[in-house]
């Protein structure tokens, strides 16, 4: 990947903004590959770490914006319009929608 | 109604731009081990274009190299001799057909949806000890018949199209209704037409009916990245639909949701990434 990415303290960093390259510590060691997608677990991680800079991609350095709920069920209701939920027939789809809700709304799941 | 009889369909599959002569050879001897590597990479390597987009494709993060690869011969010393194919063949194939032929076609939507189960069906591949790069071109050329009949036949798709939207129908019903033919006959004809192998011709015979006796694993595998995609909803069509899941292409896989889940994000990165190569 050759785009562009800007140095941010990780202080300025937030969840939902993309690594520009990948992270390593001071030994050379790989904390985060290039393309992650940074987390509150990462961010804490990383001052565990003593990071102190982040390349994060230029133009996915505005975090991205929250969800809305409605709006995403909706849509997900709209794409998944020929799955009938309780058709027992089609439990398959049934099961990728639930993973994919759970996906899309972002909600905890108990591994 | 366009009903397309089986000579036009052969026709325009004839009709089709052509592959470069080295691509073609490479589909042919997908599975085969003992060609000659640098006589091919030579050859490949005379296409500024082909080698310029295939290296930007090795050099991507999908594929973790820790250095840049420069020359094809490269490429393959670092990524091996299956996978460098597989980018050149990718490489080729998402920029031989002409863009805009068929009025209402998203030719973008196509190639984010195929670009998207390439990625997926590689992704699950790698999941299951399955061939990744196989699995990687089955999904990248499961939909390619569409483009058979969109570049062929463009204004009976156009029909296609209105009579999909006005039925909210899947593809391959619209198709059906239509024309008489769909895009998985379409494709299979292509997969002949260009020499691809036979274990990439079933995948995209089988692709919406993976439970049938004799479809095989890829099949499965291509059914399930190609739902998956669909239900991300990734290609940015307005009319989006997944497509019923196979409970059987899905037991196969075998796998939770925690998996699944990382295997979404991993879909959505790496389309991202390669859309921006493979659409440049």
């Amino acid at each position: 990947m050759n785009r562009a990415y800007q140095l941010i303290s990780l202080a300025n960093a937030r969840p939902g903004m993309v690594l520009g390259e990948v992270l390593r510590d001071d030994k050379g060691n790989v904390l985060l590959a290039q393309g992650a997608v940074l987390s509150d677990s990462m961010l804490a991680s990383l001052a565990r770490h003593g990071v102190g800079m982040l390349p994060i991609l230029a133009d996915r350095a505005e975090p991205v914006p929250a969800i809305d709920p409605v709006r995403v069920q909706e849509r997900l209701d709209r794409v998944f319009r020929k799955q009938e939920r309780d058709n027992h027939g089609d439990w398959a789809t049934g099961i990728l929608r639930r993973y994919v809700e759970d996906f899309r709304l972002q909600r905890e799941v108990l591994s | 109604m366009s009903m397309l009889s089986p000579e036009q369909l052969a026709q325009g599959v004839q009709d089709l731009p052509s592959l470069p002569a080295v691509v073609m050879e490479l589909l042919g001897s997908i599975e085969q081990e003992n060609i000659d590597i640098s006589v091919l990479a030579k050859k490949v390597s005379y296409d500024q274009a082909l080698t310029a987009k295939t290296l930007r494709l090795a050099n991507s993060s999908s594929f973790g190299l820790q250095v840049k690869v420069a020359t094809i011969q490269q490429a393959i010393t670092f990524l091996g001799f299956q996978t460098t194919r597989n980018l050149i063949t990718a490489a080729a194939i998402t920029g031989c057909f002409p863009d805009g032929l068929c009025p209402g076609f998203n030719d973008k939507g196509f190639w984010r949806h195929s670009i998207a189960t390439a990625a997926c069906a590689r992704s699950l591949a790698r999941r299951l000890r399955f061939n990744q790069d196989v699995a990687f071109t089955a999904g990248l050329l499961h939909d390619i018949g569409r483009l058979v009949l969109v570049t062929g036949h463009a204004q009976a798709y156009t029909e296609v199209l209105a009579w999909r939207a006005s039925h909210d129908s899947d593809w391959v019903e619209a198709e059906r209704a239509v024309l008489g033919v769909d895009h998985v006959e379409a494709g299979v004809a292509l997969a002949r037409h260009w020499n691809f192998s036979d274990t990439i011709r079933q995948a995209i015979a089988h692709h919406h009916a993976p439970e049938l006796a004799g479809a095989g694993f890829l099949a499965a595998i291509v059914h399930v990245a190609n739902a998956v995609v669909h239900a991300l909803d990734l290609a940015g069509e307005e009319d989006e639909l997944v497509p019923p899941l196979s409970s059987v292409a899905w037991d196969a896989m075998g796998l939770n949701e925690e998996a699944y889940l990382d295997l979404f994000r991993e879909t959505e990165q790496q389309l991202e990434e390669m859309s921006a190569i493979l659409m440049a």
